[in-house]
């Protein structure tokens, strides 16, 4: 599949990140933990792929590794026709305009030293794009599209309110007119009032200046709302990909259902239909993760065999794939 | 039957830089025995100063109650002295926290934190404690009690030492447990566990829980009544499913449709979230006559902007703090 001609701005192959793990004295051999393992999926131009999944599940680590904020161990990162991995230099450095990120916290993520303009100005002078006269203008224009008052820019980050300064955090990633954008958790900080400004306002700008977007979250309610399609992953692997609506109405994996019967509902309708299925316990160590399946010690379901290999995912029908060896394909 | 907990125009005043602001306003509730009540809103609305006012743990120097009333067991608590709040707080009252990461002490073990609220408040000796912690490792449902009980805080997982945080609690069957957003730094699966228990262990015990969240899911999933607090005042207050069914404050009717929720069959139209504008008034403003919400509503008009909004009852039981409560 190369990526252009499938309609893909996005597309990952065999992704793999391990990190070292200090363990043993001196003679002991290095050992590692595989945080993202042998992931695959692609996006197509204008659309968003929600990744879910649990604290330690590695959905944060692969999109870090997407933008090159951490190094990837294996795999392809292809945007467009280019792997984004390979590239080096300037060449690296024009592409990282393409790629941005909106952070978890934006408390955290915006310099408290620089005014509100500075901060969007910054990636224009750090990746030289466009005419240092003409930046001011963009950055006016970054403001408007975000839902801030020109005479808020002389501010500094500690003058706003949540909601506002991740307002500032978007229109920092719009600045370089990048075509993906990764989303890590863009409202999980914020009040639940001022999640949905913020979710309506990323919808907007998506259809406003055609991105694509690769959203990361576990709030299953936000995804529902925001996403194409979905990969669920849990330790590290992909478990299920689909698009929205197969996956909320008719989710396959045990993990998947586990994990949409767990979230509260105000609709009445949906919590006398769902039955809550528990997963007890917690997931096995992730330096040694077994040689099965990997759900297999929590799943409901689970049968001796489980545990003997690793399933792989396969399709079921056009768009659901998932990694389990007892769903009929 | 006489409320177990009866809270009556609570007032309570914080001594900030800027002058003494009312972060409680004028706040009356009543709990049941056995009930689960909830208290939503925004940050910075009250519910968790609510919470420490019944617990006693106000903010030293700076957060005091300047009038009102919180009976319990025919004992004003806003009166109690210190020492007495110290009985009372563990045994009677106890309460859970947001972050089990750092309300557990690093230094004890867990068995050692259990036992330490048994001696204190029920005269165990040191053995009675123990083997009355391991049971309620054992209640709480951590897998095989023995070996964890002199576990550190920091060999648990998240979900474990929230668990470990409702032992606690009910070392004692406390009358009322207050459990302060219990499950926000939690994931969905563990906190759905994480309800499950405290139902559970809420009915076998017949404590009374006051559950505070601003997740509506949450509420539909566990409470029988709510309390939508805004801005130190309480905006509307009823059973669950009918505020859930009929709102009759904007602010609630705001709170429930601005979140996305799972719902039973999923369409693919995706119309936008209705959003509340704007954020929660500074403090400085919160004393103000006339209603708080008014600058982020759009039904209101100059008398919601110039007297505050008196309490109408409604036949079923629902009560809302809106000039137009009878017409939305």
């Amino acid at each position: 599949m190369s990526g252009e001609s499938s309609g893909n701005l996005l597309s990952v192959e065999n992704l793999t990140v391990r990190f070292p793990v200090k363990q043993g004295g001196l003679f002991k051999r290095k050992t590692f933990l595989y945080a993202v393992d042998d992931v695959s999926f692609a996006v197509k131009r204008g659309e968003t792929l929600a990744i879910v999944g649990e604290s330690g599940s590695g959905k944060t680590t692969a999109a870090l590794a997407v933008a090159r904020l951490v190094d990837a161990h294996l795999g392809t990162v292809k945007l467009g026709e280019h792997d984004f991995l390979t590239l080096k230099d300037e060449a690296l450095r024009k592409a990282r305009a393409k790629v941005q990120f909106i952070f978890q916290d934006p408390y955290a993520s915006l310099n408290p030293r620089l005014r509100a303009e500075a901060v969007v100005r910054e990636p224009l002078d750090s990746l030289d794009e466009g005419e240092p006269s003409k930046r001011q203008e963009t950055v006016d224009e970054l403001f408007k599209a975000v839902g801030l008052r020109p005479e808020q820019q002389r501010l500094f980050p500690h003058q706003f309110s949540g909601g506002q300064r991740q307002r500032i955090g978007i229109a920092r990633a719009l600045a370089t007119r990048p075509e993906l954008i990764i989303c890590d958790e863009p409202v999980s900080a914020l009040d639940v009032a001022v999640q949905a400004q913020i979710l309506n306002l990323l919808r907007k700008l998506q259809k406003d200046f055609g991105l694509t977007y690769l959203f990361i979250s576990h709030d299953l309610g936000v995804v529902q709302h925001m996403c194409d399609s979905i990969a669920v992953m849990y330790m590290g692997k992909i478990v299920e990909h689909a698009d929205r609506k197969s996956l909320f109405n008719n989710p396959k994996h045990p993990y998947t259902q586990a994990l949409l019967s767990a979230v509260p509902s105000v609709d009445k309708k949906r919590r006398e239909a769902t039955k809550r299925i528990l997963i007890p316990g917690d997931p096995p160590d992730p330096i040694n993760p077994p040689k099965g399946c990997r759900f297999a010690n929590r799943c409901p379901i689970a049968v001796p065999s489980c545990s003997d290999s690793q399933p792989a995912l396969r399709a079921l029908g056009d768009s659901h794939t998932v990694a389990c060896h007892l769903v009929d394909c | 039957m006489a409320a177990l907990l009866k809270v009556e125009n609570l007032r309570i005043e914080l001594t900030t830089r800027d002058g003494i602001a009312p972060v409680i306003d004028d706040l009356s509730l009543e709990l049941n025995a056995g009930e689960t009540l909830s208290f939503v809103g925004e940050s910075g609305c009250g519910k968790s100063m609510t919470a420490l006012a019944i617990m006693g743990l106000l903010p030293d120097k700076v957060g005091r109650v300047a009038s009102g009333t919180i009976m319990f067991d025919g004992e004003d608590l806003a009166k109690a002295s210190d020492a007495r709040l110290r009985e009372i707080r563990g045994n009677d009252i106890s309460m859970i926290f947001q972050e089990p990461m750092t309300s557990l002490n690093p230094v004890y073990t867990i068995g050692e934190q259990i036992a330490e609220v048994l001696r204190r408040h029920q005269n165990m000796d040191q053995a009675a404690a123990r083997s009355r912690a391991l049971e309620l490792l054992d209640a709480v449902r951590i897998p095989n009690p023995k070996s964890r009980v002199d576990d550190y805080p920091h060999q648990m997982s998240g979900g474990q030492r929230q668990r470990v945080m409702i032992a606690i609690a009910l070392a004692c069957e406390p009358k009322i447990l207050i459990a302060d957003e219990p499950t926000t730094a939690l994931d969905v699966t563990v906190q759905a566990q994480i309800f499950d228990l405290l139902r559970d262990l809420g009915k076998e015990t017949g404590t009374a829980i006051i559950l505070i969240t601003h997740d509506m899911g949450a509420v539909a999933e566990m409470a029988e009544r709510m309390i939508v607090m805004y801005a130190g005042r309480k905006a509307e207050e009823g059973p669950v499913d009918q505020i859930i069914e009929h709102p009759r404050h904007p602010y609630t009717k705001g709170l429930i449709s601005c979140v996305p929720h799972l719902v039973a069959q999923l369409s693919d139209d995706r119309p936008e979230l209705t959003e509340v504008r704007g954020i929660v008034p500074s403090l400085m403003d919160f004393g103000r006559d006339e209603c708080l919400f008014s600058s982020r509503c759009e039904r209101a008009d100059d008398k919601c902007r110039s007297s505050r909004p008196t309490e109408m009852k409604f036949k079923n039981d629902q009560h809302s703090a809106c000039w137009q409560a009878k017409e939305l």
